[in-house]
């Protein structure tokens, strides 16, 4: 009867421990404040809005993407990303960049767009200028 | 207005049909009338109120929030009748009238087994008031008028001939970078319409529309049966709660068993269909990718059929005349959790807190909502444990427990432990975001691959275990054909199949393993009593499932090509040529063509892809060439005609603000002076141009240039200017007038660029071939099949 409960135990801290250690592994923090990003030698998840006002590249020969985002905090931050300008780019509310901030820029491996989708439509446009 | 009236007064019935079923539990004899009364006046109440919402769709009465946001005039009938369902309100509203549906079932169902119908549906209504809360004005109720809060109503949708109105001018607002403009309603603005009498029917006469990825087929089927599954799971809760209520513990297992199958069953047939959708039409190149909406539906789902398990050993205990019998606590347990798992699952995906986890984006629905989905959560979580902790004195008390290692009872526990701890690990991956973090699917899938070899393991193994105990010979003795025949077949498979890796010849063993094990029980048992096959059927079925995921995703091989049009290309074996496209659905969309050859067969099929009006961003639909022992999936990734210039596919596009500078190829290029066009000109429609001056220097020379863009008639073309002596084009590809900021491709004239200056179509895809992926799809169904063929022998069981 003890034995049992002690075989229980053994099997379920065996269970967490590796959950837990595969967990620390391959958990990928979010962060949306940029100054910490930039001093994290991690991947991480950045989250912020695109600066439309900079410049971006496209280097179609290199597949890069370079552009500038910025947090809420008003910090900017160029990213180098391996790809094209993804789908509904230019219409994302916010992206969340996953990569890691090294000599002077951010190396993005992957981009996710913040658009209406499957389970909620779109809130009102951003409408920029005033009363016509 | 008159459906909210509806959905309160239901909200009141509910309530009262709780109080009053539970009066009656408490001795009120008479009490247990106006519970029924009060129950079916709210189910009726609710079936009311969402037959008004699907009129007011049908109808296009834009004039609902809801209606506007979601539907168009454009939409066929049959997804028009869908969106009822595509946005939260809606969703919450099916999730209410199917519940109330089962509740329906449910009171016939108790009142015809003893004392039950009080305490079961006491707890039912309690389950049904909540969401009616949900749906109430207070939080997502889909019958708000547009105007009750200020929107933006694209001027498209609005009644052509009413625009111009001088009353609604002070609504008018346009957005300076797209060009395009809004009216802003709102309740001034409603009451101006009001007072001149055009009502908003005839004001506004078209929606915003659905979003293109829900406009199938799929979006038809996979909610309603999804949110079914969702809506049964609070049965199997009810049963627990009645049962700790009269702390008898031996109905409710017969009771909740073809519930609980019944739920399992459709759960799981709601989850494959969502996981082929997403294959078939969203091309996410899988089934399955462990985005937090899909795993928060599998969680209850893992811990119902954990339950399923373990219940079948408390039967069978109680069978041979123990009272409470053996796991009485697990079941309840897993009874309660599943549900609030439900509700939780529900509290990830409206809440927003997984606002930047997944692909889907989840709009804030604000504090209170979000506080509300809390204390949801919160109050069946109590109120299940709590209950149990007042009974658990008891329970032990009462719960026999003593196993033999070989017993079927102690492999049956084990299964379910092993699901609890698939269960645990998705949960704690989904709930992750809610601290700031995320796991990648690694995590998932490393963490699956043990319990799925375990799973293969006690899948096979229980059923050649005896109930009680077995003999170590007799074990040997049963199972000497099926492991001798399943070492022979995983070993043809590792050889064909050249498998190297030790965990998943482990993990083919054991899934063949139980393979074999089932089919030669089903093969006996198919020539005596049918109704017993269920639980073999379902066992088989996720089998094959197993072995379908192992083979599809590990085997999968992918590759992504550009595609010349008109030459041939070879991927994994299959001859691939573009040969064009062509427009489909009236012009909306348009379909590539890809011949595939492979050996002497050839097929014709074509990936889809479109600029959506919805959110003007491209869509893409794979097109799959489905055979017998694999899928060839391609994904379209992008499209290049070729004809708008060769730098389409060469060179680099740059933006720049007035006054920037940057670098091209060792030329430094700045941006002097804006090219304003003529605005009255602009404005009027007619002819102008605009563009950038530039200044470029290179090797010790400078270039004073003007990148152009010419308007003329309906023409708007971009002037290309080639510096032969700096080996550089320049072309402008966009500018806007307000903020001067200019896109300008840059490429060399000579190099690389001359090689590929010919016009040419090409079409750039992902191609993969997914093997026995038909497994997947086969298995589970094949497993529901099984679970329902368990309902109809439980069902007979449960009438006491």
């Amino acid at each position: 009867m003890k034995n049992k409960y002690i075989f229980g135990a053994f099997i379920i801290v065996v269970f967490l421990g590796f959950m837990v250690y595969l967990f620390t592994q391959s958990n990928i923090k979010y962060e949306s404040n940029f100054a910490k990003v930039m001093n994290e030698n991690k991947i991480v998840r950045a989250t912020g809005t695109w600066v439309k006002d900079k410049n971006y590249v496209i280097d179609r020969n290199n597949q890069t993407f370079t552009f500038y985002i910025t947090d809420s905090n008003g910090n900017q931050m160029k990213v180098i990303y391996d790809g094209m300008m993804p789908n509904n780019f230019e219409s994302a509310k916010s992206v969340v960049v996953t990569g890691q901030y090294k000599d002077g820029y951010f190396h993005a491996s992957s981009i996710l767009t913040k658009c209406p989708s499957k389970y909620e439509g779109q809130n009102t446009p951003d409408v920029k200028t005033s009363n016509l | 207005m008159i459906g909210s009236i509806i959905l309160t007064i239901a909200l009141a019935s509910s309530i009262i049909a709780m109080v009053m079923y539970y009066l009656s539990y408490r001795g009120y004899n008479n009490a247990l009338t106006f519970g029924r009364l009060a129950y079916h006046t709210m189910a009726m109440l609710v079936i009311v109120a969402a037959a008004l919402l699907e009129y007011l769709l049908l109808t296009h009465q834009y004039g609902f929030k809801y209606v506007y946001e979601y539907s168009s005039n454009e939409l066929p009938k049959g997804i028009l009748m869908a969106t009822f369902w595509a946005g939260q309100e809606g969703s919450f509203m099916l999730w209410l009238l199917l519940t109330s549906i089962v509740g329906l079932i449910l009171q016939s169902y108790a009142s015809k087994r003893g004392d039950l119908e009080p305490r079961v549906m006491s707890v039912f209504a309690l389950a049904t008031s909540f969401i009616l809360i949900m749906v109430s004005p207070m939080f997502k109720n889909p019958f708000v008028y547009i105007w009750s809060e200020p929107i933006f109503i694209s001027i498209k949708d609005i009644n052509a001939s009413l625009v111009h109105l001088p009353i609604i001018q002070n609504f008018l607002f346009s957005d300076g970078s797209s060009g395009q403009e809004f009216v802003k309603m709102n309740s001034s603005l409603f009451g101006i319409l009001t007072s001149n009498g055009i009502p908003i029917k005839e004001f506004i006469v078209n929606g915003r529309g659905l979003n293109p990825q829900l406009t199938n087929f799929w979006m038809q089927i996979h909610p309603p049966i999804l949110f079914t599954g969702f809506s049964m799971s609070t049965v199997p809760f009810c049963f627990a709660m009645a049962a700790m209520m009269k702390n008898d513990y031996k109905d409710w297992v017969r009771q909740a068993f073809p519930w609980l199958l019944a739920t399992a069953g459709i759960l799981g047939l709601g989850i494959m269909l969502g996981g082929y959708w997403a294959y078939e039409m969203l091309g996410w190149g899988g089934y399955w990718a462990w985005d937090p909406v899909e795993n928060s539906s599998l969680i209850p789902w893992l811990v119902g059929v954990a339950g399923i398990h373990t219940l079948l050993v408390q039967r069978k205990s109680q069978a041979k005349g123990d009272n409470v019998g053996k796991f009485a606590k697990t079941n309840l347990i897993l009874a309660i959790m599943m549900y609030v798992l439900v509700i939780y699952s529900t509290f990830l995906t409206r809440s927003g807190v997984l606002g930047d986890a997944s692909v889907h984006s989840f709009v804030n629905p604000g504090t209170m909502v979000y506080l509300f989905l809390v204390i949801f959560v919160g109050t069946f979580l109590l109120l299940g444990l709590g209950t149990l902790a007042y009974r658990w004195k008891f329970l032990t008390l009462h719960e026999k427990s003593e196993e033999n290692l070989l017993s079927r009872e102690l492999s049956l526990f084990t299964a379910a432990v092993v699901l609890c701890a698939s269960a645990t690990i998705i949960l704690v991956g989904t709930s992750a975001p809610i601290f700031g973090h995320s796991v990648d699917a690694a995590f998932y899938n490393q963490m699956h691959i043990p319990i799925a070899i375990i799973i293969g393991l006690l899948n096979g193994g229980s059923l050649l275990l005896k109930w009680k105990t077995t003999k170590p010979q007799e074990l040997l003795k049963k199972s000497l054909f099926s492991v001798s025949a399943t070492i022979i077949v995983t070993a043809l498979i590792i050889v064909l199949g050249g498998i190297s890796d030790v965990l998943v010849m482990l993990l083919t063993l054991t899934t063949t393993f139980a393979l074999i094990v089932n089919l030669e029980i089903a093969v006996k048992i198919i020539r005596g009593n049918k109704k017993m096959l269920g639980a073999y059927v379902s066992h088989i079925g996720i089998a094959l499932f197993l072995l379908g995921v192992i083979s599809s995703s590990i085997y999968s091989r992918e590759k992504d090509l550009d595609l010349v049009k008109n030459q041939t290309k070879d991927a994994f074996g299959y001859q691939m040529t573009f040969t064009g496209y062509r427009s489909i659905d009236n012009d909306t969309k348009y379909a590539f063509d890809i011949n595939v050859k492979k050996g002497d067969k050839e097929f014709t099929i074509s990936p889809v892809m479109y600029i959506s009006d919805f959110n003007n961003g491209l869509m893409r639909e794979p097109a799959i060439l489905s055979m017998l022992t694999k899928d060839f999936y391609i994904s379209p990734l992008g499209y290049d005609n070729g004809t708008s210039s060769d730098q389409a596919t060469q060179g680099q596009t740059i933006s720049l603000n007035l006054g920037d500078e940057t670098n091209f190829d060792g030329a430094k290029i700045s941006y002097t002076n804006f090219v304003a066009p003529d605005m009255s000109v602009m404005t009027s429609g007619g002819d102008f141009q605009m563009g950038a001056d530039l200044t470029v220097m290179k090797g010790g020379k400078t270039y004073s240039v003007e990148a152009l863009m010419k308007k003329e008639g309906r023409d708007v073309h971009f002037v290309p200017i080639e510096l032969k002596d700096a080996n550089l084009k320049i072309q402008l590809q966009k500018i806007d007038p307000t903020s001067k900021n200019a896109q300008i491709i840059f490429s060399k004239l000579s190099g690389d660029n001359t090689a590929v200056s010919k016009p040419k179509e090409v079409l750039s895809i992902s191609a993969s071939t997914k093997p026995f992926v038909n497994l997947v799809w086969s298995g589970v169904v094949i497993m529901v099949f099984g679970f329902f063929i368990s309902v109809s022998r439980r069902l007979k069981e449960s009438i006491i």
